[in-house]
């Protein structure tokens, strides 16, 4: 027999084939040998400007063949168009340890610690990303390999990825005994070397007297810096490296947190996590249970996590059972034994107030939960055993382990009263807690040589760690936004917090815009490929109607006269998939944005402006693409036929609202634009009813609208709540009526991947707590066994002498619902399609695609089920379930985005409000008196909301008037008065009575239930502390009864 | 996690065992390796390692009819049970990849060879997959060769196999002025289980006569065409073109071994 063993000696080439043998282990827990070849080569660019070797032989992408030539396919080397540019620069920045300048050499975990390094601009430059730490890097962090992958994306920064194990000269086999770390670290080493004498080469062909950069090996591993200083080879760590740099203080900050190495171990505040595999076979069995941790808004002690296995959610109580969850995590939890169930809280328990002073440094001496928090926590439990009323004690559990972190970077202010007097000027390095801006985040602890420039400014920080030996989460600054209230910085934390890109659109986006510009137009030769398959309709009377000043018009209507006596009714949506091709670089942006962000003074647009203000924008007197339904219609309002066309179409006129409403209203107009809008009045009332017959809901949740740039004006006087008029309606009507059109018609031709939007019916247990409130309080039924029974017992809510009681109950009723959602077709059985808020058996978004792109997804699948263009990239379920869920997440975050700008608007209008009067009469308290409702009873307080701003806020027991009281707590009061007062909270009956100490007397107290109207003073307020700057909040005071 | 090539080649324009877009593995093969069988042949692609035996042309088993016509070409794949990274108990079982691949071969070949030279006879072609690491159909075609020309079946020329595929998803259309994705030829397993990619066999005709083999292009044409996983129908023609390019090389190679092999069987005058 012959041997038939592989035989290297026969071709040359075969000399460089190496190969890479590794050992992993898959989630069943077997093992793989793994081999892989290696072809190692010498034409990989050093990619320094510096050097003229390897520019002869850069690599060729298949471009430099040619592309009509790839038949013949000869390579053409000297096609230097197509080389990879190069990327060091030849004179790269110097620091005082190497002035001659320097390329830098990261080890991977100079990467996992300072990440946030690295991208700041202009901090590092010339860096050397090298193969085996990008690929490390995968294997420790996910997120971290993306943005080392963004950064090596931009020039800017000049980062260039060098893969060194398939270069012959720097490949690195591993040794007998020596560790895959060893080996790596050797690999850095080898690469630093190479470069060095290779650039000392190439400068002596090159006959340039340049200085020739030093090589700077990055890494934290104390053994690779000494093997690399016996080398001969520069090597510093990132901290040595960064305190070399200008500008060291804030870069040093950027250190992560927890891998500096702390030493000793202290005590171990927090019980350990179960192992996965324990996890694992727990969950499986059903002992155990996964679900998302959350922070009540009220008391930040009172974590839930709702699971499958039980209808409530399960309460987690307390830091020491929280272990270390943060809320939004993913975390495994054990239900506690049945005595320790216990009901919700009913008291308001706010972090910053209980651990005020804890000192951030010292650790030494604290316990997990702090005395005082133990004493808020004790007095629960007693409640909860005492009785058992209505709410029959919830289970509690406690966190064993976590699945996966959903941590951010968090928005945050340094707490003055953790910042040392003494370091005020000075540089010293000291540990500050920060506050979090969102309430359900705990303190996290920083180290900051900049403690007094932190001061007073937003500023975005990174969780790094939470180790079990400290209290709080241990985290690092990632830059500073701005001055706190200065609109700049509040503007931005509030995006940063709900993520939206706000980042002006990159190059590659703006390049697959139409060439011409704003001078793009509809081809008025019909022949020209753009009218293909495009039904004319310029000659239909078309109007749009808005709200005013609105540029990305996305809807226009029509209606006219039919000979048999129905009506043609056509909505015609701006053709945006014209413009946008799916998988290009602008439709990767917008998916990724989702929706346009609307907040007071500001859009973030979805789309480039020139394509959602100018070329989709259904303006009038231009010719615009659109995509039409048009539909036959008796005049009762009865559907008769739909079809479905792109078009071309002419709108005549824009309208607002209110215009429209006074042209309805003008009984002089008798043209035919105005008739066919009176059509369209009447038919939208009709449809109107029908939806309502239907059992669809009239919901409510608070809606205002500031208008700015109105200098003399009091700002208060803008906060409007938003008027409704009958156009409003109108436009909504036939929107609704198309996008449920659209829906079945889409859902025929593509059943598994249809892009549907779905509202779930709620459980009945969500309206438990606001039934029984109800039942008890106003003797009135809440019937929520269906849409339509809901709706009727909500208008059966009223109380004759309160008229906003109703839209109470609307507004507390719709935070009982699940919030809807988009879903691909597959997804879900068809019953469950269902929109329940609409009362629609299937409903999708079609009439908006300029703001969101679940519209503009919707917008190719009808194209593609009328014939008009194929299904491309429309037909992967995976992937419109992946698009699905980032619609929900991005419609979400804007949708909180907005109501947070808002709020910042109320506040500020309050503020400024304040100011003026207290020029006018001195010092006192400015607000403005106004009517609120008590929408949530506490032990310690009331929750009360005020329509006027549509804002809701705690009122504790310092801020109520009593009828003794004469004049109005002041700011400065109120911690003196905190501890006077005395209060009583009936949980069955919902109410609270507040008095002073050692006044119990009914005449001298005051009584507050639930759906009571009072007066109130809503004025906006810094909150006290001991160094000058603080936070500004919207502060209530009760006044009394209305 | 190991790195993938849809991110990291238009990064380097290096694929992730260190080849560029238009280079073949290395290739390497033998003829006449097993001396009791009509022809045989090894070759190995990378990882990809295949051995290839023949018997025929023989009279078809008894009591079978036989076709008049020509011969029957028959197929038998064998993926060994260590051939992949999972050690499969179970080997030689009747898988759907073996299946897959031995119906293929058996189209191929049958359409192929002259079989029309030997009416009621059969042709078995024993493939033996010694290890798998991607480009299995390519590689089987061109073993499957081999040792068809070691056992002396007349075809009209050399048919070799080869893969190429795309450097991304390709899965929208194909856009001319700003292509970011480059053809990449020769795939090896990871870069199967990753992107999409399509295994092509091209044959060129001998012509006769003195100057032995001429490389006529007008005359190649494609035997087999396998696409594999989804890709935007724009980009095939892209493929297609590197695949046809790989099997010229793959050819020259194939070539260089059988004409390595003559000399040995029939020595030239200066090697004795």
């Amino acid at each position: 027999m012959k041997s038939l063993r592989r035989d290297f000696s026969s071709s040359p080439q075969s000399a460089n084939v190496s190969s890479k043998v590794f050992v992993r282990s898959t989630k069943s827990g077997k093992v793989q040998k793994i081999v892989r070849e290696l072809y190692l080569r010498q034409d990989i660019p050093c990619s320094s400007k510096l050097c003229s070797i390897c520019y002869s032989h850069a690599p060729v992408d298949a471009d430099g063949v040619g592309k009509d030539a790839k038949n013949t396919l000869v390579v053409n080397n000297a096609d230097l168009q197509s080389v990879v540019p190069f990327i060091l620069s030849d004179r790269p920045a110097g620091t005082k340890a190497f002035p001659g300048g320097h390329y830098i050499v990261p080890d991977t975990n100079a990467f996992l610690n300072g990440m946030d390094l690295f991208e700041q601009p202009g901090a590092f430059r010339d860096v050397i990303v090298l193969q085996t730490v990008l690929e490390e890097l995968k294997n420790q962090s996910l997120p971290l390999y993306n943005r080392l992958l963004a950064l090596i994306k931009t020039d800017e920064n000049r980062f260039y990825l060098f893969f060194n194990e398939f270069r012959l000269e720097t490949h690195v086999r591993r040794r007998p005994e020596e560790t895959i770390n060893d080996r790596n670290d050797r690999a850095i080493r080898t690469v630093a070397k190479w470069y060095r004498e290779h650039l000392h080469q190439a400068s002596r062909n090159g006959k340039m007297e340049k200085a020739i950069p030093a090589i700077v090996i990055i890494t934290d591993d104390k053994e690779n810096i000494r093997k690399a200083r016996e080398e001969n080879v520069p090597a510093l760590s990132l901290l040595d490296y960064v305190a070399g740099l200008e500008d060291s203080d804030k870069l040093l900050d950027m250190i992560n947190e927890s891998k500096e190495g702390k030493g000793q171990r202290g005590e171990l505040f927090y019980p350990e996590y179960y192992s996965m595999s324990k996890i694992l076979t727990g969950v499986r069995a059903g002992t155990l249970h996964q679900g998302t941790f959350n922070i009540s808004p009220y008391n930040y002690l009172e974590g839930s996590v709702s699971v499958s296995a039980f209808d409530k959610p399960l309460l987690v109580l307390g830091r020491n059972n929280g272990n270390r969850a943060i809320s939004g995590d993913i975390v495994v939890v054990e239900v506690l034994p049945k005595d320790q169930w216990k009901s919700p809280s009913s008291k308001i328990v706010d972090e910053e107030a209980v651990t005020r002073n804890e000192n951030p440094e010292v650790e030494d001496h604290e316990a997990v939960v702090t005395e005082r928090e133990q004493k808020a926590l004790q007095e629960e439990v007693k409640k909860a055993h005492g009785k058992n009323a209505e709410g029959k004690p919830h289970p509690t559990a406690t966190v064993v382990g976590i699945v996966k972190r959903n941590w951010r970077q968090y928005v945050g202010h340094v707490d003055p009263a953790s910042t040392s007097s003494l370091t005020k000027t000075g540089r010293r390095q000291q540990t500050v807690f920060v506050l979090p801006m969102d309430k359900k985040i705990p303190k996290i602890r920083i180290t900051t040589r900049r403690a007094a420039d932190l001061l007073g400014q937003r500023i975005l920080i990174t969780v790094d760690a939470w180790e079990r030996d400290s209290r709080y989460p241990a985290g690092h600054v990632v830059r500073s936004l701005g001055e706190f209230e200065s609109k700049g910085a509040e503007i931005e934390a509030l995006l940063l917090e709900y993520n939206v890109q706000y980042k002006p659109f990159p190059k590659v986006v703006l390049d697959c815009l139409p060439s011409e510009g704003h001078n793009w137009a509809v081809p008025a030769n019909k022949q020209d490929p753009g009218w293909k398959d495009r039904r004319d309709l310029r000659d239909r009377l078309i109007c749009s109607i808005d709200p005013p000043g609105c540029q990305d018009i996305d809807d226009a209507l029509h209606a006219r006269p039919l000979p048999n006596g129905n009506f043609e009714v056509g909505v015609h949506i701006a053709d945006v998939s014209h413009f946008v091709r799916p998988g290009n670089a602008m439709d990767t942006e917008a998916s990724m944005r989702g929706t346009t962000v609307y907040l007071v003074d500001k859009r973030i647009d979805m789309l480039p402006p020139l394509l959602g203000t100018d070329l989709c924008s259904l303006k009038p007197h231009v010719e615009r693409y659109a995509f039409s339904t048009i539909w036959e219609i008796t005049p009762n309002a009865e559907i008769i036929s739909a079809d479905f066309t792109k078009s071309v179409i002419l709108s005549r006129e824009a309208f607002s609202y209110e215009q429209a409403q006074l042209r309805i209203d003008d009984s002089t107009k008798t043209d035919d634009l105005t008739q066919s809008m009176r059509t369209l009045l009447h038919l939208s009332k009709v449809l109107h009813q029908k939806r309502m017959d239907a059992g669809a809901l009239n919901l409510a949740s608070p809606e205002i609208k500031i208008e700015t740039e109105s200098e003399l004006s009091d700002p208060l006087m803008d906060v409007k709540t938003k008027a409704l008029l009958a156009t409003n309606s109108l436009v909504e009507e036939f929107m609704l009526l198309a996008n449920i059109t659209v829906a079945s018609k889409v859902y025929d031709s593509f059943p598994q991947t249809t892009l549907l939007r779905r509202h779930a019916s709620p459980p009945p247990q969500n309206f438990e707590g606001l039934s029984t409130q109800l039942q008890k309080k106003r003797d009135l039924k809440l019937d929520v066994s269906s849409s339509k029974s809901l709706a009727d017992s909500l208008d059966r809510c009223t109380d004759p002498k309160n008229p906003f009681f109703n839209t109470l109950i609307r507004i507390l009723a719709t935070r009982c619902m699940t919030s809807a959602e988009y879903f691909c077709a597959g997804a879900h059985a068809e019953p469950e399609f269902r929109h329940y808020g609409l009362a629609s058996p299937i409903y999708t978004h079609f009439t908006s695609p300029i703001r969101r792109y679940a519209d503009l997804v919707v917008h190719r699948q009808l194209a593609a089920a009328i014939g008009f263009s194929t299904a491309d990239g429309l037909s992967r379920r995976s992937k419109l379930e992946d698009i699905c869920k980032n619609l929900n997440y991005r419609h979400r975050n804007a949708q909180f985005a907005g109501r947070a700008s808002i709020e910042y608007y109320v506040g500020q209008a309050l503020k400024a409000r304040g100011e003026r009067l207290a020029k006018h009469d001195g010092d006192g308290n400015f607000g403005v008196d106004e009517e609120g409702y008590v929408m949530r009873v506490f032990e310690n307080g009331i929750v009360v909301f005020v329509p006027r701003f549509g804002i809701e806020g705690i009122v504790r027991l310092e801020d109520f008037m009593l009828p003794g009281d004469t004049v109005r707590p002041t700011t400065d009061a109120r911690k003196e008065l905190a501890l006077r007062r005395d209060s009583d909270f009936d949980a069955e009956e919902y109410t609270l009575r507040v008095w002073e100490n050692g006044h119990p007397e009914p005449e001298s107290s005051a009584m507050f239930e639930l759906f009571e109207r009072v007066r109130v003073n809503v004025s906006s307020v810094k909150e006290e502390s001991v160094r000058a700057v603080g936070k500004r909040r919207v502060r209530i005071i009760v006044l009394g009864k209305a | 996690m190991p790195l993938d090539t849809s991110t990291t080649y238009p990064l380097t324009r290096l694929r992730l065992d260190g080849r560029r877009w238009n280079e073949l593995r290395l290739l390497q093969a033998q003829i006449s390796t097993n001396s009791a069988s009509s022809g045989s042949s090894y070759l190995s692609m990378g990882n990809t390692a295949i051995m290839c035996t023949v018997h025929g042309p023989a009279e078809g088993r008894r009591g079978e009819a036989g076709n008049a016509a020509g011969a029957v070409v028959e197929v038998d794949v064998n993926i060994a049970g260590f051939a992949g990274v999972d050690r499969k108990r179970k080997a030689g079982g009747n898988d759907r990849q073996s299946s897959q691949l031995s119906n293929s071969l058996r189209s191929t070949f049958q359409s192929h060879l002259h079989t029309y030279l030997y009416p009621h006879s059969t042709i078995s072609i024993q493939v033996s997959i010694l290890s798998a690491d991607g480009s299995l159909l390519a590689a089987a075609i061109n073993a499957c060769t081999l040792a068809l020309v070691d056992a002396g079946i007349p075809m009209p020329g050399l048919l070799c196999g080869c893969s190429a595929g795309m450097s991304g998803s390709a899965s929208t259309p194909q856009d001319s002025k700003n292509d970011s994705l480059d053809p990449l030829l020769d795939f090896s397993l990871p870069e199967e289980q990753e992107l999409p990619f399509l295994t092509v066999g091209t044959a060129t005709p001998i012509a006769g006569g003195q100057d032995g083999m001429v490389d006529d292009v007008d005359d190649m044409k494609i035997s087999v065409l396998h696409m594999e996983r989804t890709a935007h129908s724009s980009y095939i023609e892209t493929m297609l073109a590197v695949g046809i390019d790989g099997c010229k090389q793959i050819r020259e190679i194939l070539e260089g071994v059988i004409k390595g092999s003559n000399k040995i069987i029939f020595p030239s005058r200066d090697d004795l």
